[in-house]
């Protein structure tokens, strides 16, 4: 911990001075401070003393809570723009910083502990019930999945957006960026476990099974889609933990990767392991993809 | 000439200014502070376990409140990592209820306390397997305002060097904020909002192998099927609602969650939020309190003594104070009249704009750029001092807020040795609890209990 150089906790100071907020700031009362120009501009000496250039800044900030779950004002001025939700939210250029910093602590993330992959036996116990799902897939109760599955297929983010309300709608660039970003470097951390692995596909080892899709060109555990679903639905949640979503957005992330199971590409196991991985990862996540992070936390505040 | 429209009608945004401390001045227990109050000599120290995000525990005014050996962090390692510690735990970072019989009954969580207690052992690593905590001050927003709420200490800081300009003649400067209990020790348990239930089992055993005094859970859990609150729903349809169904082990293990919830609190109060969308009887797992545990609801009274417009005190066991939400339908009109947009909602004749009162709660916030409020630099704090003390502070609110005010009072009866019958558990506690609250009598909102240190409150916010 960091030692804060703090001079004095003694509750006497309550009895002399008081924090104050006004319409348009806090500021400090009771003292007859004379800070003079000492690098608190807006400094007063009649016994009251404003908090620096915090005119605006504590009035910048109202209640989360209220932000997040009634947010009946920022809506309203904002338009409704698709454009937002295609265009990777201003994330046109390769995140080449954020590439660096993951690089420059590869040492934090390339040896995560994630369980070894199941033995034959228990990949042959799930391969049946990946024949349920097969079967099942097919009936018209499922259509709605057969639907998903395509989408989900290429990268799509409606899964993510849409439990937060922001789908559709201008002033969350920073929000959208952001989840392209987690998306896109996890896709190559995952590679790199996937290749480490060297997992086969399920219907490589249950020809019985016939993939909805064909299977990607890579091996199967973990699997990539729940590895990034989970790392964006525990990123989102780290910058917005006051969204009522918050949880949901782990429930459509596992919908998306049992969509992956469901379509005969992924064990039950590979699913884990991406969720697991991604729980793991945050620590590296939350410093690599800080400022994304605190860029898209503003839009909610 | 080119013609100009009219403008818009606005509100002023005109706001009578108010005491920070205002909440703890409502209650009573400000004054006590101020008049003295303080812990006896051979008093034990409360100890607060939050179970809620990160905290910015670098702020000065959490300094010497949380227990940097006991913190622990569920986030990302499924086992907790301690982010303060070095490498391995010594004696000060190892709890003392250890022996707990807490879970025997449930065998899932009786599977995870043994797991737990075996990764408390001295020399036991501070992060098992080497996964990281997930505690970076940028995205501890929450917690540390909570945090602040519960167990703040007052505090002065010098201007850093480079900010002092020409001849200072003066550089202390004082940060006259404190907490509901600023005698408390703080102890962070953070978790993710993963729908898994294991990561809070967790959580919630480790403060009762701490021996926490009170738990606060500012939050909700995310039970499948506990979510709701009064509203009787048929099991089935949130069932077939999922778009992802739980594992039967997770099937289990909430089951045991809310048993364990009960069982922790009949020996040690748990103290949670009960919703911001007005929900009778609380969000889970606020919807368990009853009159036979240990359980405490909280909702939220603003500063006129009014339910907030975002709660209620309907099925709830006690209210502290908290900000005001506007309302705007059938049942209730509560407008804020100084808002810029007032002017275009149309207010119906008949409506309770009088009842919105615009006083927030501050508590401490992440410094500088980051958290609720912002700082006016870019660049990291110094190292050596403040620059500037309104990032420090933010606005907070919610049932949140109320109910880490209530953890804090109840913690502050155990730090001044006023409650009584402790060693009766959660109930015994609860009952000190009630017996000091007053009731009050609304037109708006019907009676409630609202905190109330010597028997007495105040509004600040009510004009007579």
């Amino acid at each position: 911990m960091r030692e804060v150089p703090v001079v004095s906790t003694d509750l006497d100071l309550l009895k002399r001075t008081e924090l104050v907020v006004t319409s348009t700031g806090l500021i400090l009362r009771g003292v007859a401070l004379s800070l003079g120009d000492a690098g608190f501009p807006t400094l007063e000496t009649r016994g009251t003393t404003a908090g620096g250039s915090l005119g605006t800044l504590l009035s910048m900030n109202r209640s989360a809570r209220s932000s997040l779950n009634r947010n009946r004002n920022r809506n309203r001025n904002r338009n409704r723009n698709a454009a937002a939700a295609t265009n990777q939210g201003g994330l046109a250029l390769e995140p080449w910083q954020e590439r660096a910093a993951l690089y420059a602590r590869e040492r934090d993330w390339v040896n995560l502990p994630i369980d070894l992959p199941p033995a034959p036996a228990q990949l042959q116990a799930e391969a049946i019930e990946m024949l349920r799902k097969q079967v099942l897939l097919h009936g018209p109760a499922e259509a709605m999945r057969r639907d998903e599955i395509i989408t989900q297929s290429q990268l799509e983010l409606s899964a993510y957006l849409r439990p937060l309300g922001i789908e559709e709608v201008a002033g969350y660039e920073a929000t959208v960026a952001l989840v392209y970003l987690v998306v896109l470097l996890c896709d190559e951390i995952g590679l790199r476990y996937k290749n480490r692995f060297n997992a086969p596909r399920p219907n490589n080892v249950e020809p019985r099974l016939r993939p909805f899709l064909p299977n990607p060109p890579h091996s199967s555990y973990p699997s990539n889609h729940s590895f990034q679903s989970f790392a964006v639905a525990f990123t989102l949640s780290r910058i917005i933990p006051e969204h009522p979503a918050s949880s949901e957005l782990f429930l459509r992330a596992r919908r998306v990767a049992e969509n992956r199971e469901w379509a005969g590409l992924h064990y039950a196991a590979d699913t884990r392991a991406g969720h697991d991985l991604a729980r793991m990862l945050m620590p590296v996540l939350e410093v690599v993809c800080r400022d994304q992070m605190l860029a898209a936390q503003k839009e909610w505040i | 000439m080119i013609p100009v429209a009219k403008p818009m009608p606005q509100g002023s945004e005109i706001y009578p200014e108010y005491a920070a401390l205002w909440h703890l001045e409502s209650i009573g227990v400000l004054d006590a502070l101020r008049d003295g109050a303080r812990p006896p000599a051979d008093a034990k120290v409360s100890r607060v376990a939050i179970i809620d995000t990160s905290v910015a525990v670098n702020h000065p005014c959490l300094k010497g409140a949380v227990n940097d050996k006991l913190a622990i962090d569920f986030f990302s390692n499924r086992l907790g990592a301690f982010p303060y510690l070095g490498e391995a735990l010594a004696a000060p970072s190892i709890p003392s209820n250890l022996e707990t019989d807490i879970a025997d009954d449930l065998p899932g969580s009786l599977a995870l306390l043994r797991e737990l207690i075996d990764r408390l052992s001295p020399g036991a690593a501070a992060h098992v397997n080497g996964v990281a905590p997930t505690t970076s001050a940028d995205f501890s927003n929450h917690g540390t305002a909570i945090a602040g709420l519960v167990g703040a200490r007052p505090a002065i800081m010098q201007i850093a060097p480079d900010y002092q300009g020409q001849d200072p003649a003066e550089i202390d400067v004082p940060l006259p904020y404190c907490g509901t209990d600023p005698f408390c020790e703080l102890v962070p348990i953070s978790t993710n909002f993963d729908t898994d239930p294991e990561a809070l089992i967790l959580a919630l055993l480790y403060a009762e192998v701490i021996d926490a005094s009170v738990i606060l859970i500012p939050r909700s859990f995310p039970d499948p099927f506990r979510t709701l609150g009064a509203i009787p729903v048929d099991l089935d349809l949130l069932e077939a609602a999922l778009p992802a169904r739980p594992t039967a082990r997770e099937r289990a293990l909430w089951e045991e969650l809310a048993q364990l919830l009960v069982a922790v609190s009949m020996r040690r109060p748990i103290i949670c939020a009960a919703g911001n969308f007005q929900e009778v009887g609380g969000i889970y797992p606020a919807n368990l309190a009853s009159d036979y545990n240990g359980i405490i609801s909280v909702g939220a009274v603003n500063a006129k003594g009014l339910v907030a417009g975002y709660s209620t005190s309907q099925g709830i066991t006690v209210m502290a104070p908290s900000n005001d939400g506007e309302t705007y339908d059938r049942v209730s009109v509560r407008l804020d009249e100084q808002d810029a947009d007032f002017p275009d909602r149309r207010s119906p004749a008949e409506n309770e704009n009088g009842s919105f009162s615009h006083f927030e709660i501050v508590s401490t916030d992440v410094p500088g750029r980051h958290g609720y409020s912002h700082g006016p630099f870019s660049s990291a704090e110094p190292a050596d001092g403040l620059r500037e003390f309104g990032s420090y502070f933010c606005r907070f609110g919610g049932t949140s807020a109320a109910s880490a005010i209530v953890a804090g009072f109840v913690s502050l009866g155990v730090s001044l040795g006023q409650i009584p019958r402790a060693g009766d558990g959660g109930l015994g506690v609860k009952t000190w609890l009630m017996s000091r609250t007053v009731q009050v009598d609304t037109e708006e909102n019907g009676s409630f209990h609202y905190l109330s240190w010597n028997g007495a409150v105040s509004f600040p916010d009510l004009k007579v």
